[in-house]
């Protein structure tokens, strides 16, 4: 193989996801109706902002070597916490700020904290304590989401404050602001990753912890720090949904943990560790959302949808598999 | 070391002691197995059992099987064991609990059916609103706004579901589609919003109106979907009134977006009324008597008793709430739970 198409051969590989995204895409408009308009294009890039800023955190941590089964249930509670103060109806205690713009930064705030606290907890138990990530997120994930359920009793909070809800109906450009922050999340994570010393120890630690730590790299720290990070970007996700839904359920998110990694994983993160990129993991988000539009735009029988589902995130991973294999053929 | 013992043993006997204190005083422990308390009905009933229960002398246990059959299942195995006077059952699964039901009589605890009625083997009462039967009372709403919208029962209704694998939306869905079938000049375009879960419902609600900008009624199979539907219809710049709007099962932000003017009818599930009833009967139920069919007054309710193949059955009728009626205190989703005390059935 001459090193020309060698080149093209790698680079078609390692944005392999954002071409299988180009083709699913075109398939989609082709044969689905209606399927191909600006504003369907824009659903599923607002569709795709809670679920694509709660992957950037478990992307960190799995790209770290670990886990975090508890992000879903952490974007609740900050969604929970979102709504019960700033909504106005259901268990809203309406709680107003003067001037109103201040209801945003309180209230942001407010969600990162709430992440950044469970995801403080989760990393001194995982790092310093020295418990398994899997078990400990795994426990997270139920204790956080009962805390939803026991703080709201199984009420909703609705009618957020329209100073906060502003984000979910401005548009610039097409798109609702919410999208816009999820793409900023992205380009600013991306960077963190890619140039920052941060970025580069998280992927040699997931690569090779003991290696790392020989190096002089302060692990611990380290993945203290993407533990807390995954916590407190899970809590900025809940108060993304709360503002797409203008409040907050007790089942808020329900779902969304397996969707952000069959989303991570599409996006070509190992769960190994020390393997994958965010721009991936921003594309295979955008294809389960495409996805999802598909299915809703094509009025398939209730039953049936979630093997459909399945079945297509199914046929993208072993794409990704065979990508793998390829790659390894060129090594 | 003795000392410590013998002082935590004093410590846990003492809270045992007070977290049971007067089992003398009432007629028995019912059980209430909830399929889940992620969902404001579900919550309701919860409080609303006990209320009515304890009026009539019994003391209510809860246990939520978070939408887990095989962990109801276990839960009913596990409240056999401790043989209380009845158990109340929501079934997460139709089907999947009849095996259970049978051993809970067989052990000769009587088992209620309440909200969601299971036919395929007999218990000793259920009361319920009919699921299917919510879905007819939808459709006759729909029927009416589609003909002062269109001259006509006409246009096109998008349906958003509950999950998929619910019999609860899937019988809604039966009920309405059943009703709708008769007017060909309506379009049904139905979406499952996946484990009930709002965002989902949005997400539906975003992608149809791009793809169908001329649906005329939005239906949603629960009240917390549609304000997510509506949270969609505000971004893309629709006022109230702009969609028609109908949901069902009556929570409380269900009559919010009603008094707001974005939903037009939803449609009540009695909660009070069908847990009113299940503790006017209770001590028939409890003392094996028999249940005479029949109409009775259920908190001002007519409802009716009939005998069915899987015993007796108390049908309670769903109300559709519109802007006219929606301070009626008696909906629970104006969470006023009612004043008067409910009398055993003699």
């Amino acid at each position: 193989m001459n090193p020309r198409t060698r080149r093209a051969l790698e680079f078609v590989l390692d944005n392999l996801v954002w071409f299988m995204l180009i083709f699913v895409l075109a398939i989609f408009s082709l044969f689905i109706p209606n399927y191909f308009q600006l504003g369907i294009f824009a659903n599923i890039i607002e569709a795709s902002s809670v679920l694509g800023v709660m992957s950037i955190g478990l992307a960190l941590v799995i790209i770290a070597g670990h886990m975090d089964l508890s992000v879903e249930s952490v974007a609740a509670l900050g969604a929970m916490a979102v709504g019960i103060l700033f909504c106005s109806a259901g268990i809203g205690m309406g709680v107003q700020l003067h001037p109103q713009w201040l209801m945003v930064p309180v209230s942001l705030l407010v969600a990162l904290s709430v992440g950044a606290l469970v995801g403080s907890l989760n990393g001194y138990l995982i790092v310093q304590a020295r418990m398994n990530a899997f078990i400990i997120t795994l426990a997270a994930y139920i204790w956080v989401r009962g805390l939803v359920l026991a703080v709201s009793g199984g009420r909703s909070a609705q009618d957020l404050a329209p100073a906060i809800r502003w984000f979910g109906i401005q548009r610039l450009l097409g798109l609702p602001l919410t999208a816009w922050i999820a793409i900023l999340c992205f380009v600013v994570f991306s960077l963190i990753m890619a140039k920052t010393p941060f970025g580069r120890h998280l992927v040699m630690i997931g690569g090779n912890e003991t290696a790392t730590f020989r190096a002089g790299i302060r692990v611990k720290r380290n993945l203290i720090i993407a533990f807390v990070l995954a916590g407190a970007i899970a809590g900025l996700a809940g108060w993304l949904l709360a503002i797409r839904t203008s409040g907050a359920t007790a089942n808020l998110g329900v779902g969304l943990l397996f969707n952000a990694f069959a989303a991570v994983v599409i996006g070509g993160v190992s769960l190994k560790g020390g393997v994958g990129s965010l721009p991936g993991v921003y594309a295979g988000v955008l294809l389960l959302s495409s996805i999802n539009t598909a299915i809703n735009l094509m009025g398939l029988p209730a039953n049936f949808t979630q093997v459909i589902h399945g079945l297509l995130v199914l046929a993208a991973v072993m794409l990704d598999t065979f990508k793998q294999g390829i790659r390894q053929r060129l090594a | 070391m003795k000392r410590i013992l013998l002082a935590l043993f004093s410590v846990a006997a003492l809270c045992l002691a007070t977290l049971m204190p007067a089992f003398a005083q009432t007629k028995g422990t019912v059980y209430y197995l909830v399929p889940t308390l992620l969902d404001e009905f579900q919550t309701g009933s919860v409080s609303a059992l006990e209320m009515f229960l304890k009026q009539v002398g019994y003391e209510m246990k809860t246990l939520n099987a978070d939408n887990k059959t095989d962990g109801q299942q276990s839960q009913m195995n596990d409240v056999i064991a401790l043989k209380p006077a009845a158990i109340i059952l929501a079934a997460v699964d139709f089907n999947a609990l009849k095996p259970s039901i049978e051993a809970a009589r067989a052990a000769g605890i009587p088992v209620v059916e309440f909200d969601r009625q299971i036919t395929s083997t007999p218990s000793d009462f259920t009361s319920v609103a009919g699921t299917v039967e919510i879905g007819h009372v939808a459709a006759e709403q729909a029927q009416k706004l589609l003909t002062a919208k269109n001259g006509s029962v006409k246009g096109k209704i998008l349906q958003v579901l509950g999950d998929p694998g619910d019999p609860y939306t899937l019988d809604i869905q039966k009920g309405f589609e059943e009703k709708m079938k008769a007017f060909p000049e309506v379009t049904i375009i139905s979406n499952p919003a996946m484990q009930w879960e709002a965002s989902n419902a949005g997400t539906i609600v975003a992608d149809q109106l791009l793809a169908n900008p001329d649906i005329d009624l939005i239906f949603s199979h629960a009240a917390h979907l549609s304000v997510a539907a509506v949270a969609s219809l505000e971004s893309a710049g629709k006022k109230p009134g702009d969609v028609l709007m109908m949901s069902s099962n009556g929570a409380p932000v269900g009559l919010d977006l009603i008094r707001k003017g974005w939903l037009n009818v939803e449609v009540e599930q009695p909660l009070y009324a069908q847990a009113a009833a299940v503790a006017m009967f209770m001590d028939k139920i409890v003392g094996k008597q028999e249940i005479k069919p029949g109409e009775y007054d259920v908190l001002g309710l007519k409802s009716t008793v009939t005998t069915e193949a899987w015993g007796p059955n108390i049908k309670i009728p769903g109300a559709a709430i519109s802007k006219e009626n929606v301070d009626n205190p008696a909906f629970w989703g104006n969470l006023k739970p009612p004043s008067d005390t409910v009398k055993p059935v003699e």
